[in-house]
């Protein structure tokens, strides 16, 4: 125990290039059994590839891997399971059509390289493998119908199975209540006891910085910053990701006082949802709408743009009642939403930066006979990419061809060119790197500036508070507490949550 | 203001294909006729040519459509064999009737005909759009379905002898060209206007990239799909009455091995069976290879069913290309990411 | 497992309409309830039930095969053929079943290079390949058909393990392949459910990344499925070859859509990870009940292909809405996942 409690895992000078474009230049870092460590960058850091190397996905040009007292230039995947290392991803990698007790058993079979199966076996390891984290999950269910929060505690249980030594979690907050965060962290408590190193790799900060003992910040490939956990502030952090002085400061822009409302919802009930739902918007004014998972609070939002199910209660839009049967009305009424995965809900890939910018208005582009204007699809083309600052030389291009921060906001342009009186936001700045997180905001602001009325739907309190006038807080699908500019305060939000 | 945005669909890599497909077409050309001079290099073959392209290039087309979706219809062919009978249906119970078959009554069966079709395109829209059944099991379903109510009500048999005013349409020339070929370019037209230049199109080509983007951006990206399904089962009627008008008959089973021959020319084509990018033009010369192919094993007397395996063999060495160069692009745009 | 959930199941439903549909037939002509003609139906069904188990293990990781009816004629006719040429013993019974199963491997092996290696969709690749072994087959094999299959294989055609004669009607002869068509049945079922290849077909099924990240080698499996189901398509092309008597390479043509209605009818999902052997099983009496008994019904053995498309329609059409229904209830419990 002592020697888990002792052992080093890491790398030193590790170099990694992909087609002669740097992703790693000589990151070293080292993290101790039983200890947790955070490692904090933004996308295009190279955190992805370094987890990709330590977990024997890819080989290092140059550098070494320390697991334990071995050293090793290069690792298979097998291999660095064999030798303890396991990540976590943001999807968990659990088969949905199988049981939590297959899911959790798989693994070690594999490493047994069994070729038979036993139900009694399969139980067996399931049990103890959760007995081990202090887990209570019927593990005769589908894997499919299980909330998250018990998804991950599952693949943790996998892990912890194998005699995971080093564990690596991508992103693991994300999707979780405070409830759930709170179990999560007593698991990492139960395992860091064990003498296993873990590591959050994640950029929300505030979420992880109470369990986490030490911290190594990566920027373009390189360590800018590592030691104690209770050394950095949240800005430092900030600071060292983006290597820019971001500020954070509130940036609402001063509403106008008027009665006029853009939306009003009377009364939204889905059972089991969310019921009783009311609340307004006037124009220019920005709603923040926050809530726990599994509040109801992306259903709300959705409901809200006709892609989930009303059961009863009205909406009113620019005064007129409007039937949500499809996102197409919602359209029409003058709703628009951004989703919040942009990869796979929010952009064309592999269309060009022009047809991903139309992609909402197309209709709006056409002339006598269904046909297309081409010359007025360009110039709207040329005018968002002028407006939002895209940054490309030729529309034309594939959208991939764009950085992140860039194609976030070629998807809320896609938005905005409807010119819509209501705009719902859900998470519009997830796995958006800091900088372009400001700048976003700022659009927000401008264009509230202009009358236009935001829905704000994001578990990113600080950002919350950075640009709403008002937020309300959901739970159990319903309204719980409205908070005003006046009250608006981090603290105050973060306890109403938990 | 740059002309290269009169195309969308990432027109340069359109051009791109289009070009490669124009050399390989006059390669295969080039092969056929050096191989066989006497046979295949004569004006008698081209022109058999002109009249065999035509129904295959419709129902590919009608196949590029559902797959620019990124589904599949795979009832094309049964599609078109149910027009084709019910129009010969109509035309010869009418020409027992009386001896001179008025024009009126073979326009009305070839009316009917593209009803047929519209009401089985309709069917599988329902299916793909409304229920959300994956396309590839809906269309099978419908095939069996369509297939089976045809050999049904025609125990099997072929109806045969139809009007010789019908069959002028198959074997004869509008101002020195083929007819049917006239009509597929005309088609060919009204489709690739309709997929490049319309909202419509624009829209296919989106929801065939994303299909869940799409539901989130695309307005009435349901009544897309649903259209396209429409659109493939009529234009599979229109083959198939010019498969009746060539052949002077219709069968339940005719072109059962079209299908595959459709979905070789698609993919060889250029058409992406993921979604999201194909060319009209793309698969018109696709036909033409693979008819020059047919038409020059004939030549050579290879056997019809070596046809059948050349056919299989060029689908996989096509797809296995695609895949090749693909990785090839994906690893090129990893690097560019990183970059960036 | 609660009586509630075990009414919705599927195979509860199949259950329920194998009973009704045969009551309504034995209705209809009391001579349906002869032993007969239950060993009857038990005999049409065992080539297919072979086949289906193949596809269902390749439905079941995802994919989808439409060539196994080509392996299984090229398998069954080569293996006669090769018996022929080479002479050799034709009193051997096991010989050429043996060597049908070890052509149907080397073709599921081909099958295997395409969708593994290459990574094609697996309908366009089995299309593709069911092209290429027909052809292949029918130009350098043979395309004649065989009536005087060695005399073993002609043999076991008759060979019955029971013959029981009724005091009126016709002798019941039940096929002594009853017992290892039993025993197979129950290895695939074994095989899926009890070793860890089985439990990686369904992990392909329920997400290619999450399985390759357990460290099991989806190439390897999916190789390893696609030889498994060549090596039973074999089987079952020999088999039928036997059981008809006659080496037909035309045959087997178009029987992809029974079996797999037989597949998805008895539950798997065409999006893969689901499905099960009894399902199978049911499925298939289903499929040779109807196809089998229509005629009892008075409805005439052309009408056979639209039964199979209509019960293939209904069955998906009600699978597409509960899907929609579990989709609604899921979304409840899991809500906000966050780009998922």
């Amino acid at each position: 125990m002592v020697k888990l409690l002792t052992a080093q895992y890491g790398v030193e000078n590790i170099v990694k290039s992909f087609g002669g474009a740097k992703a790693l230049s000589g990151v070293s870092l080292s993290v101790t059994g039983g200890e947790v460590h955070c490692i904090a960058g933004e996308n295009g850091s190279g955190k992805s590839t370094l987890i990709k190397i330590m977990s024997g996905v890819h080989a290092p040009d140059s550098g070494v891997i320390q697991l334990g007292d071995k050293t090793f230039t290069h690792l298979s995947p097998r291999e660095a399971v064999r030798e303890g290392v396991q990540v976590i991803f943001q999807d968990f990698s659990l088969l949905p059509n199988l049981t939590v007790a297959e899911n959790i058993a798989m693994p070690t079979y594999i490493l047994n390289n069994s070729r038979i199966l036993s139900k009694n076996q399969t139980k067996e390891i399931a049990s103890n493998a959760l007995d081990l984290i202090g887990i209570d999950i019927d593990i005769n269910t589908p894997v499919a119908d299980i909330s998250i929060a018990s998804k991950q505690l599952i693949a943790i249980a996998r892990a912890t199975n194998l005699g995971v030594k080093m564990l690596f979690m991508d992103e693991p907050t994300t999707a979780l209540t405070r409830k759930e965060i709170k179990r999560l962290f007593e698991v990492v408590e139960q395992i860091k006891a064990r003498g296993v190193a873990t590591v959050f790799v994640s950029h929300k900060i505030d979420e992880i910085q109470e369990i986490c003992n030490t911290i190594t910040i990566l920027r373009n490939g390189e360590v800018v910053g590592d030691g104690l956990m209770k050394d950095f502030k949240r800005d430092k952090i900030s600071q060292a990701m983006t290597g820019l002085n971001v500020s954070e400061t509130r940036i609402a822009p001063k509403l106008k006082k008027t009665s006029k409302k853009v939306v009003e919802i009377k009364n939204f009930t889905t059972k089991p949802t969310f019921s009783n739902i009311s609340f307004s918007i006037a124009p220019g004014e920005i709603l923040g709408m926050t809530g726990l998972l599994g509040s109801g609070r992306t259903e709300l939002a959705e409901a809200i743009f006709g892609q989930y199910p009303v059961d009863s209660g009205e909406i009113i839009v620019d005064g007129k009642p409007i039937h949500l049967n499809s996102s197409s009305e919602a359209l029409k009424a003058g709703i628009g939403y951004v989703p919040p995965d942009r990869l796979t809900q929010g952009l064309f890939l592999e269309q060009s930066i022009l047809n991903n910018l139309v992609a909402v208005g197309i209709d709006q582009y056409q002339s006598k006979g269904g046909r297309l204007s081409k010359s007025r699809l360009a110039q709207a083309g040329e005018r968002w990419i002028k407006d939002l600052r895209i940054k490309t030389n030729n529309p034309q291009n594939p959208v991939t061809s764009l950085s992140g921060g860039n194609q976030q906001r070629v998807v809320l342009a896609k938005w905005l060119a409807m010119n819509p009186h209501l705009m719902i936001l859900n998470g519009p700045t997830v796995g958006v790197d800091i900088g372009s997180k400001r700048e976003i905001l700022e659009i927000i602001r401008d264009r509230a500036q202009e009358g236009m009325a935001f829905l704000v739907v994001s578990d990113d309190i600080p950002e919350l508070v950075q640009i709403c006038h008002r937020v309300i807080v959901i739970k159990n699908g319903q309204i719980s507490k409205e908070f005003s500019e006046a009250q608006l305060d981090e603290k105050v939000l973060y306890k109403e949550l938990s | 203001m740059n002309e290269r945005f009169s195309k969308f669909n990432t027109g340069l890599l359109a051009d791109r294909k289009i070009t490669q497909l124009m050399i390989f077409t006059a390669l295969t050309f080039i092969f056929f006729s050096y191989v066989s001079k006497d046979i295949f290099f004569t004006s008698s073959n081209f022109v058999s040519m002109a009249y065999q392209i035509p129904e295959i290039a419709i129902l590919s087309i009608a196949l590029m459509l559902s797959m620019l979706t990124g589904g599949i219809d795979l009832s094309i062919v049964s599609i078109s064999n149910a027009a084709a009978l019910v129009a010969s249906w109509v035309m010869t119970t009418k020409m027992g009737e009386s001896e001179n078959l008025s024009n009126k009554w073979i326009i009305i069966a070839c009316v009917l005909g593209t009803i047929v079709g519209l009401l089985a395109g309709a069917v599988n829209s329902i299916l793909v759009a409304r229920l959300n059944v994956t396309p590839i099991l809906a269309t099978l379903a419908t095939m069996t379905l369509f297939n089976g109510i045809a050999i049904g009500m025609t125990n099997g048999e072929s109806v045969s002898g139809l009007p010789e005013q019908f069959m002028r349409v198959g074997n004869g020339t509008f101002f020195g060209i083929p007819t049917p070929f006239v009509l597929m370019i005309l088609i060919a037209i009204a489709v690739g206007f309709l997929v490049n230049r319309t909202t419509l199109g624009l829209k296919v080509f989106l929801v065939g990239t994303n299909r869940k983007a799409a539901q989130y951006s695309v307005m009435g990206d349901r009544k897309v799909i649903a259209w396209v399904y429409l659109i493939s089962g009529l234009l599979s009627s229109l083959a198939g009455l010019i498969i009746a008008s060539r052949t002077s008959a219709a069968s339940p089973d005719f072109g059962s091995s079209y299908i595959l021959l459709a979905i070789v020319i698609v993919v060889l084509g250029g058409v992406n069976p993921n979604g999201g990018f194909g060319t009209v033009t793309g698969v018109i010369l696709a036909t033409a290879v693979l008819q020059m192919v047919s038409s020059g094993f004939n030549a050579l007397r290879f056997s019809q069913f070596f046809y059948l395996a050349a056919q299989g063999g060029v689908l996989i060495f096509v797809m296995i290309l695609n895949v090749v160069l693909e990785n090839r692009r994906t690893n090129k745009s990893i690097a560019k990411s990183l970059r960036s | 497992m609660n009586i509630k959930k075990l009414l919705l199941r599927n195979e509860t439903a199949l259950i329920i309409a194998i009973i009704l549909l045969s009551l309504v037939i034995g209705i209809k002509s009391p001579e349906f309830f002869t032993l007969a003609n239950l060993f009857d139906i038990f005999r049409s069904s065992f080539v297919q039930l072979i086949f289906a188990l193949g596809v269902l293990i390749v439905i079941i990781s995802g994919g989808i095969d439409i060539s196994f009816p080509a392996v299984g004629i090229f398998a069954g006719y080569t293996a006669v053929v090769l018996m022929q040429r080479f002479e050799w013993n034709p009193e051997n019974l096991l010989l050429p079943i043996a060597l049908a199963i070890i052509i149907g491997t080397i073709l599921g092996a081909i099958n295997s290079i395409a969708i593994a290696t290459f990574g094609i969709p697996t309908l366009i690749a089995t299309l593709g390949t069911s092209g290429i072994f027909r052809g292949i087959m029918l130009t350098f094999i043979g395309s004649s058909f065989i009536s005087d299959i060695p005399i073993a294989l002609d043999n076991f055609a008759t060979a019955d393990l029971l013959k029981i004669q009724p005091e009126e009607g016709t002798l019941a002869r039940l096929h002594i392949l009853i017992i290892p068509v039993a025993i197979l049945t129950i290895l695939v079922s074994l095989l899926l459910t009890r070793t860890m290849f089985g439990r990686s077909v369904y992990a392909l099924g329920g997400g290619v990344e999450a399985t390759r990240r357990l460290g099991i080698s989806v190439k390897r499996t999916q190789a390893k499925i696609y030889m498994l189901v060549g090596g039973l398509s074999g089987l079952a092309g020999i088999l039928y070859v036997s059981l008809q008597r006659k080496a037909n390479p035309y045959d087997l043509t178009g029987s992809e859509l029974d079996i797999i209605a037989a597949v998805v009818l008895g539950g798997a999902s065409i999006m893969g990870g689901y499905g099960t052997v009894f399902g199978t099983v049911l499925g298939v009496l289903l499929i040779s009940l109807i196809k089998g008994n229509l005629i009892l019904l008075g409805v005439s053995g052309s009408w056979q292909r639209a039964a199979v498309g209509a019960l293939l329609l209904i069955g998906i059409t009600v699978q597409a809405l509960n899907e929609s229904k579990k989709a609604k209830n899921r979304r409840v419990s899991t809500s906000d996942e966050a780009g998922e």
